[in-house]
């Protein structure tokens, strides 16, 4: 009897085992990402649309957009709205820039050299939010702070500034702290993607009489385009999620100048127990993170 | 033959499972316990427990909380049903958070013991609400502040302060901070509004100086921007001897303060005075004198904030583990001998006049006479059981801020307590 045999020559109880088997290396995973991404996604959509406050004997009550309503009426949310997006504004390009500056700087060194190159700026990444935070913390201090000793002794200025207590420099300092922690692992893989272009295509560039502009614009850029969208996209996500500095720093002071969405979700879900209205922030900065990634997406598509 | 191996190796493990789940103690128990002077040390945490194990066969596994997340995390495991048995903290949290929101068992049958008929009737009253109690007082301190000593003497600015009581008049404080500001040229203090704890400073610090009170006498309103604290934050505002800083929390002021770039800490208690982490107790960091002093007030009589810690129960279903809480509860609140053990580790004051001697033969025993002679019989009124506690500590803050960056007094503190009343009013 002849057997039932598929396009690439294989039984179909052979495909259907195979299937079986990738399936169940999958369900490790996917019960993770069902249990610990989808559950709480749909939780905290549903969840925003009640009033749902912490209590034993509270009950939740639907709302309908009630929460969504406040959250535009709320200058809190809308402050915290805007230096969420001068956060991302300013980090994401910065970040950008300078680690392709960096990285296409020391991708061809001595390989020793790139290592340490490498090895200095990943550091902050793998050190501990709070043990960095200390560290920048100490240089800001209004007291003895290294920042201010410097300054005063090169004669800029004559009274100590209060860098996180002023609500005129505390954003730009948890934005400089935030490149120091960002810039590490888009270096890396830009090293590592530059690396990977296809050297026969910039000597033939070179042979052809392309300078080094050309070269980088016209060839290695267009094959780093991938690195480059990954990284703009996880560099906007952790911007817009910036969160352990401004709690371990600021609480979001002073006068409100260092609230993010991250921190006011924080805030107001487990200080002020408001889990709906916590929730609804969630939803928001969800969807807007959602959009600026698609559209991302699509540009790098239609670059590609 | 593999099979059947595998089957009978199966089974073992599964019937291993078996047997660890039923040598499980019968009793076992989790403490979460806030920074309370030493219940966060590891050692003294490990023999407290050892003994009250030895004694009663209850296991208790300690997790240790501090103030910045440790709410977050109790919240979070009451949202998982994942709360400790026991936790250790204030009314503030105990009754007023956790108590008021239906997670903590009644502990009113403890209440009834012969022993806690000594618990100072404030303290009793602090730990109920409406009737039912959720908390057993352990400790309690009276928060006051300090001065460096050495200082002020170099500046002639002790001639301002009453010695022998600690106590200074509004107007003897503003001469003294003076004298230190013209003898230092630098800010004497610092009204620290990071946020986070340590609020008790600030809030005594303005309502001593023109008599004012943080609530009304029921607790159901808070009065801050009454014309008494309305003047005390415009003196505040308006000198340059005192900064307001909201690039520091309380912990960052007492380190300042420690490191002798502050002359006056507005965040200090006996466990600060009895700190030996950087040196010898009662010293800063460079081995000036530290004074610790009452709030100034208009008739030199400070009413200090208190601060109550004690024991509370969460109801987590399970009646074998609360009852094996409360027998912990008695253990340590109730017992004559380990009462004294526990509040030493503490480094605060037991909350009963019969419990005496708890620093006898000490290194502090002294620094712990002194505070108890000038200090505790200052304890003011303890209002932290406003409904809305959690909520109004931030607008207090928020308003420090505002104040600190010039904003109208008046204004701010209507606008502080337009904010904590509606959270008060729930």
């Amino acid at each position: 009897m002849p057997m039932n045999k598929n396009r690439s020559g294989m039984s179909r109880a052979l495909v259907r085992r195979e299937t079986t088997a990738g399936y169940l290396f999958l369900l490790p995973s996917l019960v993770f990402f069902l249990t610990f991404v989808v559950y709480p996604m749909v939780m905290c959509i549903i969840t925003s649309f009640f009033d749902s406050n912490m209590g034993k004997n509270t009950q939740d009550v639907f709302i309908g957009f009630g929460n969504y309503i406040e959250l535009f009426q709320d200058p809190i949310f809308r402050g915290a709205l805007k230096n969420t997006f001068v956060i991302v504004l300013v980090s994401v390009p910065v970040v950008m820039i300078f680690s392709l500056w960096v990285a296409n700087c020391i991708y061809d060194m001595k390989p020793w050299l790139t290592s340490l190159f490498r090895v200095v700026f990943y550091l902050p990444v793998v050190t501990g939010s709070v043990a960095v935070t200390v560290v920048w913390k100490w240089m800001f201090n209004n007291y003895y702070g290294i920042f201010n000793y410097i300054l005063k002794a090169l004669g800029i200025i004559s009274k100590p500034i209060n860098w996180l207590g002023d609500p005129k420099y505390a954003l730009g300092c948890i934005i400089l702290i935030l490149l120091t922690t960002s810039v590490g692992q888009p270096i890396v893989l830009y090293v590592s993607a530059l690396g990977n272009v296809d050297q026969s295509l910039v000597e033939a560039a070179e042979v052809d009489g392309a300078n080094h502009r050309q070269v980088f614009w016209k060839i290695k850029w267009a094959q780093i385009m991938p690195t480059t969208l990954y990284i703009l996209i996880i560099t906007m996500i952790n911007s817009f999620q910036c969160f352990a500095l401004i709690q371990l720093l600021t609480s979001g002071g002073p006068l409100h100048s260092t609230d993010t969405i991250m921190y006011y979700i924080y805030y107001t879900a487990l200080k002020m127990s408001r889990y709906g209205y916590g929730n609804a922030m969630g939803v928001i900065l969800m969807i807007i993170i959602a959009v600026l990634s698609g559209i991302q997406f699509k540009l790098g598509q239609s670059d590609s | 033959m593999k099979k059947f191996l595998a089957i009978i190796l199966a089974l073992c493990m599964v019937a291993s499972l078996g047997v660890f789940a039923s040598a499980e103690p019968a009793k076992e128990i989790t403490l979460w316990t806030y920074p309370i002077g030493k219940w966060v040390d590891a050692e003294t945490m490990d023999a407290l427990m050892a003994d009250f194990e030895a004694a009663t066969g209850i296991k208790v596994t300690v997790e240790y909380l501090d103030y910045t997340s440790g709410d977050d995390q109790v919240n979070t495991a009451l949202e998982g049903n994942a709360a400790p048995d026991l936790i250790m903290e204030g009314p503030e949290r105990l009754v007023m958070k956790w108590g008021v929101g239906g997670y903590m068992a009644d502990l009113s049958d403890l209440y009834e013991i012969p022993e806690a008929a000594g618990v100072y009737d404030s303290l009793k009253k602090a730990c109920q609400y409406e009737g039912t109690y959720y908390e057993v007082p352990l400790c309690m301190v009276a928060h006051n502040m300090a001065i460096n000593y050495d200082v002020f003497e170099a500046a002639d600015a002790l001639q301002y302060i009453d010695l022998e009581n600690r106590t200074w008049t509004t107007e003897n404080f503003i001469k003294a901070v003076d004298a230190v500001y013209a003898y230092t040229g630098m800010p004497v203090a610092t009204v620290y509004c990071g946020g986070q704890g340590g609020d008790q400073g600030t809030r005594a610090l303005v309502n001593n100086l023109y008599n004012g009170t943080y609530t009304n006498p029921e607790h159901t309103e808070y009065t801050a921007n009454s014309p008494e604290n309305v003047k005390a934050l415009e003196l505040l505002q308006s000198w340059d001897a005192i900064t307001f800083d909201p690039g520091i929390v309380a912990g960052d002021e007492i380190q300042l303060f420690r490191q002798g770039m502050l002359n006056i800490s507005w965040c200090w208690n006996a466990s600060q005075q009895t700190n030996a982490d950087n040196g010898e107790p009662g010293f800063t960091n460079d081995g000036s004198r530290i004074l610790m002093m009452n709030f100034p007030s208009e008739d030199g009589k400070a009413e200090l904030c208190g601060g109550i810690w004690g024991f509370g129960v969460f109801d987590n279903g399970n009646p074998d583990k609360v009852e094996a809480a409360k027998e912990f509860i008695k253990y340590f609140c109730y017992d004559a001998d380990e009462v004294v053990k526990a509040v030493r580790a503490s480094s605060f004051f037991p909350v009963r006049a019969d419990v005496q001697g708890v620093f006898e033969g000490t290194a502090t025993e002294d620094i712990m006479n002194e505070y108890s002679a000038i200090f505790l019989p200052n304890l003011g009124d303890y209002y932290n059981v406003i409904p809305g506690w959690a909520g109004q500590r931030t607008e207090w803050w928020n308003m420090l801020q505002r104040i600190g960056a010039g904003g109208d007094v008046q204004a701010e503190t209507n606008a502080f307590v337009e904010a904590a009343n509606a959270l008060a009013a729930g």
